[in-house]
């Protein structure tokens, strides 16, 4: 093949065009040019539609604080990866950090890759603030006291606040329980947190059956045939990705929602696939920490709501508030990091420590990092209804608790901590 | 519906000595064009109560896709199984960005279909009569195929072909028409499968990966290229799955698996090996 003059022409004014970006984000030129941050998002499978949630919120975060003239003067400037296996994950980590010399990295929603992710964001010294991906097990060990790493709530703050209105609202109005639960820490320790809380409000329950599909199963029907048999008063289940309505829908073809409660304590995370025609009244549905119809809703969360239900015909979801939060909480550290160093842009280790504590207004009101680095927010959970304006359920009356509430304190394992409470 | 895509499977592997990968992809699309053909409809004017064919026409009309990938996979039939393994995988793949693009990464659910036919009570257990309507069907589509194959002219080419390629083509069996027709036929047990489950579900972009695995347990426990192995193999991975699920549920896959190295051990070719597609 040959190349003609003009196509040779074209191809050295692309190179060096190439060549001139690449010098501009040289490490030299980083303290005036734009801050760069890594951000990993699920692209595809079951987590998908929760990794572009929380892109959505990163995206939304940060165009507004380019508008408003950027942290300290320099724009935001995001590098987007996707978040697949942890592996794979852990390279483009590395990428981030090596080759695209990122300051911060956001995202990560699978504990599989969170747990791959915590001691490479320590040995690469790269700031990671995840959305999620933080179950008890394996956490304590493998990002025990991070530098780096700042994490999300404890997934288990879930469980343990619809288990605590489980035991408020229908303590003696069931005995028989069963338990369906994705098979992976997360389903597991939701529900042994929902077992050790009934025993704690001393609710005796009877378990007549604990299933384990695998996360992301799209039939149910062998899983709810079991149900049927089992006959439980009261069905709790922590699913919360697109295999949430598939269950439900099964299980309402089997005439399981007639007379059995359910605890749904994380499907409000896939809030709209909940159609009204299979998800029943009545029902506890948890939707993590930013509820999209709160009526008590700041102004910045309803223009949120606004923007997103506009641009992409959806109701937001949680995962893009906590996309929001690390992005706003990256600014707020910048800057209160740069009042001790005279108004110039700090030193990583400062902007860490600066973290640490560090307070910001969330879509779903104010938030904060502990100094252990875990995120402290408010949970929304309620009481499902069909009164709405739209074909899926939503809740009310609303209940709100926060993190000092339902998640365990630092330095104490979640069982212990409950088993401390006094109830 | 684990019968269809192993059929499938089946049928292709036993004419043309293809071992088809993407015959899980065939499924998903067929869910996936299921939702689309019947939303459609309903929009259109269709009784609910009519919302079946629409989904069968769906995955008919997907037959359409069978010709063209059976002419790009023309070009790997007398090479190596892992040549085999390579492009069919990689149709996987492809197939998967290609549902993404046209219908997105969150799950697609078919709206208010699974109850248009009521419930019934079979031994205490309350069951939606269109669950009984797939297993109608599953055994309807078993006995055409048998019907197909054994007696008409169509069924003997394809036997004939099975048995000796070349015998076939040398009595003036025009193999490209054949082997064209066969993979149509695989695509639509495919389809056909994805589109009859999609009310009871919601298809997601991954589901292929997920049946191909399935499909795979029952071709082994019931014997690669044997038509009835796929339907016994089908049954037996079913019934395995339900009775681990209400017994002791962490076993569910491991039970398969038990049954699949029991088979290899024992009977290498699997169940039904030998006997005519």
């Amino acid at each position: 093949m040959r190349t003609t003059r003009r196509q040779f022409l074209a191809l050295t004014v692309g190179a060096t065009a190439a060549a001139s970006t690449r010098l501009h984000v040289a490490p030299a030129f980083a303290q005036s040019g734009p801050v760069r941050l890594g951000v990993l998002a699920a692209k595809a499978g079951v987590l998908a539609p929760v990794g572009e949630s929380g892109l959505r919120g990163v995206q939304w975060a940060t165009d507004r604080i380019n508008a408003a003239g950027g942290i300290l003067g320099r724009r935001i400037e995001l590098v987007i990866e996707e978040e697949s296996s942890p592996k794979d994950t852990v390279e483009r980590f590395r990428k981030l950090a090596l080759h695209d010399k990122v300051d911060a990295v956001t995202g990560a929603i699978s504990t599989g890759v969170g747990l791959a992710l915590g001691p490479v964001a320590e040995e690469m010294k790269t700031i990671w603030l995840a959305w999620d991906a933080t179950t008890q097990k394996g956490v304590e060990e493998t990002i025990a006291r991070p530098k780096y790493s700042f994490r999300s709530t404890d997934n288990e703050c879930e469980a343990v606040m619809a288990s605590i209105l489980t035991a408020r609202q229908w303590k003696g109005k069931f005995k028989t329980v069963a338990g369906i639960n994705p098979d992976y820490s997360y389903g597991r320790d939701n529900w042994a947190a929902f077992l050790a809380i009934m025993k704690k409000y001393g609710i005796e329950v009877q378990v007549v059956s604990e299933l384990w599909p695998k996360l992301g199963a799209t039939d149910f029907t062998a899983h709810v045939a079991a149900l049927g048999q089992a006959r439980p008063d009261l069905i709790f289940s922590c699913h919360w990705a697109g295999d949430t309505p598939i269950f439900m829908k099964q299980a309402h073809g089997a005439g399981l929602t007639k007379s059995t409660r359910f605890v749904l304590t994380t499907g409000g995370g896939v809030h709209e696939s909940l159609k009204k025609e299979f998800t029943p009244e009545g029902a506890i549905l948890g939707y993590n920490t930013f509820y999209f119809e709160y009526a008590r809703m700041s102004a910045l969360g309803k223009e949120f709501v606004r923007w997103h239900a506009e641009k992409f015909k959806e109701w937001p979801n949680y995962e893009s508030d906590h996309g929001y939060f690390t992005i706003v909480a990256y600014k707020a550290a910048v800057e209160r990091a740069a009042k001790a160093a005279a108004g110039k842009w700090p030193a990583q280790d400062a902007i860490i420590q600066a973290l640490e504590g560090v307070e910001a207004e969330s879509l779903s009101g104010p938030r904060r990092y502990r100094e252990d680095h875990i995120m402290e927010a408010t949970f929304f959970q309620g009481t499902t209804t069909h009164k709405n304006k739209h074909d899926f359920v939503t809740i009310d009356p609303v209940e709100t608790m926060t993190t000092k509430q339902i998640q365990k304190p630092s330095g104490v394992g979640l069982y212990d901590w409950i088993n401390g409470w006094k109830v | 519906m684990l019968f269809l895509v192993a059929a499938g499977l089946q049928l292709v592997f036993g004419v043309q000595r293809i071992l088809n990968l993407a015959c899980g992809s065939f499924y998903a699309l067929g869910a996936y064009t299921g939702v689309s053909a019947v939303t459609w409809a309903l929009g259109h004017g269709l009784p609910a109560s009519l919302f079946v064919l629409a989904l069968l026409a769906g995955g008919l009309a997907l037959a359409v896709i069978g010709p063209p990938l059976e002419r790009l996979l023309s070009r790997i039939y007398d090479r190596d199984e892992s040549f085999q393994l390579l492009l069919t995988f990689a149709l996987v793949l492809m197939l998967e960005d290609v549902m993404r693009f046209v219908w997105g990464s969150a799950p697609v659910q078919l709206r208010g279909a699974y109850l248009v036919y009521g419930q019934v009570t079979v031994a205490g257990s309350t069951v939606p009569v269109y669950n009984l309507l797939v297993i109608a069907a599953g055994g309807a589509i078993a006995l055409g195929m048998g019907l197909l194959l054994t007696r008409t002219r169509f069924g003997r080419i394809v036997r004939a072909t099975a048995e000796n390629r070349e015998m076939a083509a040398a009595l003036g069996v025009d193999m490209r028409r054949v082997y064209r027709r066969v993979f149509t036929l695989g695509v639509v047990l495919g389809t056909v499968g994805g589109a009859l489950v999609i009310p009871a579900t919601a298809a997601v972009s991954e589901m292929a990966i997920e049946v191909i695995v399935e499909a795979f347990a029952v071709v082994v426990i019931g014997g690669l290229g044997s038509m009835r192995g796929a339907a016994v193999g089908a049954l037996i991975v079913g019934l395995l799955k339900a009775g681990a699920i209400a017994t002791w549920p962490e076993v569910e896959m491991l039970a398969i698996y038990v049954v699949v190295i029991g088979v290899l051990v024992l009977r290498p070719a699997g169940l039904f090996a030998g006997a005519t597609p």
